[in-house]
């Protein structure tokens, strides 16, 4: 009796969780909305309605469609370039610098870890405007690069995959080196699969940091064809009523910047919580 | 004769064993040097790059000239600074608790079993990792002044509100706006970082209290608090982080206004920096939040130290 009373007790709090949880999704969703409406319809409309009448895709087809001068598309493209490209590029210089930090002995190990560690504690802004006359002397001003290499330096990613690195048992990498194992060989053939859950979290962190990235790329993007998908955006907005570049279109584009990082969370949710975990490695 | 060779043996084994450790040096350094580029490069020249700057009147074009102290003074003068360091601290004061409040409450609430509980944590977690073109232009579009803005019209058809209002007109009005948002966007990663924590608090510490009697409250304030105390440390140093940077929102909420009074540091730095194009002054700005962020700094330092340290300690 108590059983069944205990379990209707949590169905009604389930309940009562989905509806609170559905309120505190309601912007994704008024956003979603109004990305099917025409802009015109979209201000104009009293009371506002949550399912529009006549529902219409035209706000996705604008978007992709660049006549505006501001292609939304490029702009996904531009993002979709960057976000990989600094990732992949994040990964393979990380893993093997993470490698040597954590199990390789050298002249000066000690001197470059705790610097590494030592740049974790400083805010992002001191960075900001060194970073920016740096990529002006590079000569890379309003290029794609400008957006991928200056995370590269970052050390929070090498400092992760050291940690997860340390718990490699000593006696797989003796068996190595009794079998004659290259270093690099080994990094590749056994360090690289046995880190792969923190590869994961830390790709997709990164990832989502250059999908994301805002004041960086405003500062360092001038020409309309390099502007990466949030750039894309914000100047691609007109006015709210804007027939054409209005609010409906920038629901539209705003939703296309949520629906991937959606996506990858419902299907990675599970590494999400592991890198909870891997970041807050000793927190304890 | 004997000694002679053995001499001879010994250089030669010294030899190969500086050979050995060159060879191991240069192996290590080669898996290192790629980062190590890019951090030199993109780390430690800008920060001497940038101090250095701060002494100089500098823009990308024009001329470039020593002024010793003047970008310190100049901005330690400037009315407008301060008022941006008032804005900011504030917005630490208030805003950290309440996402670490908020944040706790639903860790807490997730913690259990629940039907669904996967899609309760998508709500509420997603939105973190949301770009803030998405949700800030969602979120300002919610905002809208007209009748039909969805928060206008809900307010007043609830009585709450008799008319509309423009809601980032006065700066009560547009730092609630800016803090609400604030709170729904980024509680989701702090509720993972007490989740995580949360579920590696023992059953039995919770058994054993409820045999001595104590009630939910005592449980939390007993157990679960000190057991999480490292992760809320370590979470309150994120916060205050994060909460320094404070751009995004008021650049699209209220671009600094009403008269200043949503301004934040990053955002006057902004303002001096690029679009007054002087990097001289911005980075001796920068400089100046690097002191007042120091403390928290030292203290995000310390904390990696220890759990360095521990995790080497085996």
């Amino acid at each position: 009796m108590s059983k069944k009373k205990n379990k209707l007790l949590r169905v009604i709090i389930s309940v009562a969780l989905w509806l609170f949880a559905a309120l505190w999704y309601a912007p994704i969703f008024w956003m979603f909305s109004t990305s099917l409406k025409e802009s015109t319809t979209a201000t104009s409309e009293y009371p506002p309605k949550w399912i529009p009448d006549n529902p219409t895709l035209d706000n996705y087809k604008r978007i992709f469609a660049p006549a505006s001068g501001i292609s939304v598309s490029k702009g996904i493209i531009n993002s979709l370039i960057v976000s990989i490209l600094g990732t992949l590029a994040g990964l393979v210089v990380a893993v093997p610098a993470a490698y040597a930090l954590s199990r390789l002995k050298f002249k000066g190990k000690k001197v470059v870890f705790w610097s590494y560690v030592a740049v974790l504690a400083f805010p992002g802004i001191i960075f900001l405007i060194p970073h920016y006359f740096i990529i002006y002397r590079l000569g890379l001003m309003d290029t794609l690069a400008a957006l991928i290499l200056p995370g590269l330096g970052g050390t929070f990613g090498v400092f992760l995959l050291r940690q997860y690195m340390l718990g490699i048992p000593r006696e797989l990498e003796d068996a190595a080196w009794i079998d004659g194992c290259s270093k690099l060989r080994f990094l590749v053939t056994i360090v690289v699969p046995y880190i792969k859950p923190a590869m994961i979290v830390l790709g997709l962190m990164s990832f989502l940091g250059y999908w994301n990235s805002f004041l960086w790329p405003l500062l360092v993007l001038s020409s309309p064809e390099k502007f990466t998908l949030p750039i894309a955006l914000v100047r691609f907005n007109a006015g709210w009523g804007d027939p054409y570049r209005g609010i409906g279109t920038l629901m539209a584009g705003a939703f296309i910047s949520v629906a991937p990082v959606l996506v990858i969370f419902i299907v990675f949710r599970k590494y999400l919580m592991q890198g909870i975990y891997l970041g807050s490695v000793g927190k304890e | 004769m004997a000694e002679k060779t053995d001499i001879l043996m010994e250089k030669q084994l010294k030899k190969m064993r500086m050979k050995r450790i060159l060879k191991r040096e240069l192996g290590a350094w080669g898996f290192l040097l790629p980062h190590f580029f890019f951090f030199v490069l993109f780390i430690v020249i800008p920060v001497v790059y940038g101090f250095v700057m701060s002494f100089y009147r500098w823009s990308l074009l024009g001329t470039t000239r020593f002024v010793g102290l003047d970008n310190y003074v100049r901005i330690w003068n400037d009315s407008r600074f301060w008022q941006s360091v008032k804005n900011t601290v504030l917005f630490a004061i208030i805003s950290i608790p309440l996402v670490m409040a908020v944040s706790m409450i639903f860790a807490l609430l997730l913690k259990k079993k629940w039907y669904g509980k996967l899609w309760l944590l998508v709500a509420f977690v997603s939105p973190t990792f949301f770009s803030s073109v998405g949700v800030l232009t969602t979120w300002r579009w919610i905002f809208s002044s007209a009748p039909n803005g969805l928060l206008n019209y809900y307010l007043t058809k609830l009585g709450l509100l008799k008319q509309p209002i423009s809601w980032f007109e006065t700066p009560a009005r547009a730092w609630a706006c800016i803090i609400g948002v604030t709170v729904w966007w980024i509680i989701g990663f702090s509720i993972l970082l007490y989740l995580g924590a949360l579920q590696r608090i023992p059953p039995e510490q919770y058994e054993a209290a409820k045999i001595d009697g104590a009630g939910p409250w005592a449980q939390f304030i007993h157990i679960t608090l000190p057991w999480m105390r490292n992760v809320l440390f370590f979470d309150v140093v994120r916060q205050v982080l994060l909460a320094f940077g404070l751009f995004d929102q008021v650049y699209f909420f209220t671009a600094g206004g009403p008269a200043g009074s949503t301004r934040t540091m990053v955002y006057y730095l902004y303002m001096v920096g690029f679009e007054r194009q002087q990097l001289g002054r911005a980075a001796a700005i920068s400089w100046y939040m690097f002191i007042i962020i120091f403390g928290f700094a030292l203290i995000n330092l310390f904390i990696l130290t220890k759990s360095i340290r521990g995790a080497e300690g085996e």
